[in-house]
């Protein structure tokens, strides 16, 4: 008995303590840091604002050096080629990486992530790969959206494997505003589906527990029933 | 076994090498109970239908704080499903089957608790933020009482399976 009530505190312990954290600290799954919106979802707790991020990027015989610009946070990486730019009249190309405030939320489309403004003072010429992080606590993004203006058009870009959790990758052979998300219309409910599962999925355990935990019971007395008997 | 989980979690850092990881660090920890007996592991097959009954509530316990704010759940990719179920059954026939028979039989029962959880906190301390590391103790003793009372793996096991599926 004394065993049964150190479970009940165990549990208990065990409610007090999950509950003082976000839920979902995976088994295994590295849980990936808190992602820093620039409009948090209710779900996101404390917030602390975005990075920018900036990169000056060398000229070496003639052409523009590989590099790769990246948020101080590290929510957005972009990686140029050699040569990406074209670089006449330059001596040097400076990217900057500004997240954008406010939130644009244009008809149609869902941004899972902040929206980020890249520029470049010269061209870009060749595709540049962009990498951006997402929350595990909204919907997985589907796509990065890329606009030449905060009015749009949005245009949908071509997303590549997924290579590490919670990150979404493109190429793009334009600058401008990105974000990555998904129709309004398509996996909206994504995010909510879940919602609703797991509470049936625990409703549905504890209706499993009462009603195999009634027959089992039945049984139990039953075999103990008949073994007093035959002692008899 | 800390070794490998540590292991697992830095491996799983790498791009691409998630499931893997997760995978091949189930099977070994799956592999440490070469050559114990099921019964000593808590494997045992009787009374088996109250076993997994148990472990549906134990599933019900661990899933309850998040279920009750569903607004704030992650999504598991589903990826990751077939990762979950092995690292679930490799952490538990590691920790609360190998070890705490290793333990309970070193120092009896209160230590198998005791060092199962402390064991376990510690495995995670490379996959986890510090602020996850209560909950993943709290989650490691629940289970390790239950090891404890009942003398059983099997609810443990399926309990942690559907947690990590779940969430």
């Amino acid at each position: 008995m004394r065993r049964l009530w150190l479970l009940a505190v165990a549990a208990a312990a065990y409610i007090v303590a999950a509950w003082s954290v976000a839920p979902g600290f995976y088994d295994g799954f590295s849980p990936p840091q808190p992602y820093n919106f620039v409009c948090p979802p209710p779900q996101a707790g404390a917030n602390a604002q975005p990075s920018d991020g900036a990169l000056d990027i060398k000229i070496i015989n003639g052409s523009s050096d590989p590099n790769s610009a990246f948020t101080n946070d590290g929510q957005l990486v972009i990686g140029f080629l050699p040569a990406a730019f074209d670089i006449t009249g330059k001596t040097g190309v400076h990217v900057s990486i500004t997240p954008v405030t406010p939130c644009p939320n244009p008809p149609g489309l869902h941004f899972s992530t902040n929206t980020y403004h890249i520029t470049a003072d010269a061209p870009l010429v060749k595709s540049a790969n962009l990498v951006m992080r997402y929350s595990n606590l909204v919907a997985d993004p589907s796509y990065i959206y890329r606009a030449e203006s905060l009015e749009g058009p949005w245009t949908q870009l071509t997303v590549q494997q997924q290579a590490q959790l919670w990150t979404i990758s493109t190429s793009t052979n334009q600058l401008g505003y990105f974000a990555a998300g998904y129709p309004s219309n398509a996996i909206s409910t994504d995010g909510k589906s879940n919602q609703q599962i797991l509470p049936i999925v625990v409703a549905a355990l504890i209706v499993a527990v009462l009603l195999a935990g009634v027959p089992l019971t039945l049984l139990r007395r039953r075999q103990a029933r008949s073994g007093a008997d035959d002692e008899e | 076994m800390l070794a490998l989980e540590w292991s697992r979690a830095l491996v799983s850092t790498i791009p691409g090498a998630v499931v893997p990881a997760l995978l091949i660090g189930g099977l070994g920890l799956g592999l440490v109970a070469w050559g114990w007996s099921p019964e000593r592991l808590g494997l045992g097959t009787s009374k088996l239908g109250w076993r997994v009954i148990g472990g549906f509530g134990l599933a019900a316990v661990l899933l309850l704080p998040a279920a009750a704010r569903a607004a704030a759940v992650p999504l598991l990719p589903g990826g990751l499903m077939a990762a979950a179920v092995a690292v679930s059954i490799g952490e538990e026939i590691a920790f609360r089957g190998t070890l705490f028979a290793a333990l309970e039989e070193l120092g009896g029962a209160p230590l198998a608790v005791i060092g199962t959880t402390l064991a376990w906190t510690a495995a995670h301390a490379l996959s986890h933020p510090a602020e996850f590391l209560p909950a993943v103790a709290a989650a490691g003793l629940l289970l390790a009482i239950w090891r404890m009372t009942f003398r059983d793996l099997v609810a443990p096991i399926v309990a942690h399976t559907i947690a990590d599926l779940a969430l």
